[in-house]
């Protein structure tokens, strides 16, 4: 199956803050209808990270429900004081969290899910796209929550370091820090399959 | 040797990406020419870096889209909520009130009142030291009548400044006044008067030897085993210098 290449910003965007802040007021007041748009423009890049977070994509299912209801129930308490995107982001990041902590976070290594590179070699893959997006996959699931988040945030969503430091809740310095780390996990767990990638 | 260049580790990722200044991205250049171990950690970073950008060209799972909202909603049933006109009133009205604004306001306010009653109370919360007198009265100092201790005897007038030497300080534990006697000598026998303190907080108190003037009110207490000249209430005591 072919893969989409996703371009969220443009799809997804609202059409500025004050498109979004009239949605979520109506919302606030209620107004299913006004919510639904907010999902409909939300949706993916919520659901990009909680699969990349969760792995699993029923799973990834219940947890996305999770978070549009906690944000929907929480809107009343929302002053605007950051984007409604980067509210219902953290929302998302904490809920991908608890979902971890409730199930405790398997640590299984890239070869047992994927093969040794030598299996990998001798299978046949028919779509090279596929293989990596499996293997790099992987290798981000596989990856610490803490430095989970800053990849999928850096890379899929393209936040910036002071937009990432709202949705993660801490310093830009601390994000840096963070995001070097991810980075050389990220390789060190891609090395046996550097040629794939 | 280590490299302890922390900060300067944080910017390689800007750098890689073209995002630093020119002055600054000189500064990252010129390091990882002197330092190998930042080199080896710059190595690792790009290629991380290079495998998470194809992280923006692929989808998590092709196979699973998404789900649309009524399939978000299919399990949750009915998610608005039911609020009537006044709930939703109430609520607008109470957050409008929650502003930051106006809680700021309110505590200046608050703030406001609470000096206000400290400055009006003062004297009975922290006591006048400068003077025992009741302004309100109408009472000065000059009009109290200056007169030795020996020249009580004579004396018709209510009000008198008198000075002498203090002894025997102490509080009557079941009154609550102060006394204390006021001697023409400092040791020794010789004419005296009893003052008496009613209300002490805010009075300078005297200690034993000082030399003193006291004003208040004069009395002879005619009652058997005292007979004796007081100074009651004293108003105001100065202690002079010997």
């Amino acid at each position: 199956m072919a893969t989409q290449i996703l371009d969220g910003a443009e799809a997804m965007s609202i059409g500025g803050n004050e498109q979004e802040r009239s949605l979520a007021l109506a919302a606030q007041r209620g107004d299913s209808g006004a919510f639904r748009e907010l999902y409909d423009a939300y949706r993916e890049r919520i659901w990009t990270l909680v699969v990349y977070s969760i792995g699993d994509a029923l799973q990834a299912q219940d947890v996305l429900q999770t978070v549009f209801l906690k944000a929907f129930r929480g809107l009343r308490s929302f002053r605007f004081q950051s984007s409604l995107f980067t509210w219902i982001y953290r929302i998302a990041c904490n809920e991908c969290r608890n979902y971890h902590r409730r199930r405790g976070i398997r640590h299984v290594p890239l070869e047992a899910i994927l093969g040794s590179s030598d299996e990998m070699d001798r299978r046949p893959i028919s779509d090279g796209l596929e293989a990596r997006r499996v293997i790099l996959r992987n290798a981000v699931i596989q990856l610490p929550f803490k430095m989970r988040d800053v990849i999928v945030l850096k890379y899929v969503e393209e936040l910036s370091y002071e937009e990432m430091s709202r949705v993660l809740g801490c310093s830009p310095g601390t994000v840096a820090s963070r995001l070097n780390r991810a980075l050389a996990e990220l390789e060190e767990r891609l090395r046996p399959f550097r040629r794939f990638l | 040797m280590s490299c302890l260049r922390f900060g300067l580790r944080k910017k390689f990722v800007p750098y890689l990406e073209g995002e630093l200044p020119p002055r600054e991205a000189k500064r990252v250049e010129k390091h990882l020419l002197d330092c190998g171990r930042c080199r080896a950690i710059f190595g690792r970073l790009r290629a991380g870096h290079r495998s998470a950008q194809q992280l923006r060209h692929l989808s998590p799972d092709g196979a699973h889209p998404a789900p649309e909202f009524e399939t978000m909603m299919a399990d949750v049933g009915e998610i608005v909520p039911v609020r009537h006109k006044w709930v939703r009133a109430w609520e607008d009205w109470f957050y409008a009130l929650t502003t930051p604004r106006l809680v700021q306001v309110l505590m200046v306010l608050v703030l406001a009142l609470t000096a206000v009653l400290v400055v009006s109370n003062r004297r009975y919360l922290f006591g006048d030291r400068n003077s025992g007198l009741d302004k309100s009265t109408a009472l000065k100092f000059s009009e109290f009548h200056p007169l030795s201790i020996p020249e009580l005897q004579s004396n018709t007038r209510p009000h008198i400044a008198i000075e002498g030497y203090v002894r025997d300080v102490h509080i009557d534990q079941e009154e609550g006044t102060l006394h204390f006697t006021l001697a023409e000598i400092p040791q020794g026998l010789g004419p005296f008067v009893i003052c008496e303190i009613m209300s002490p907080i805010g009075m300078p108190i005297p200690r034993d030897g000082n030399r003193v003037r006291v004003y208040g009110v004069a009395r002879y207490d005619a009652q058997p085993g005292r007979e004796w000249y007081e100074v009651n209430p004293v108003l105001n005591i100065a202690v002079l210098k010997r």
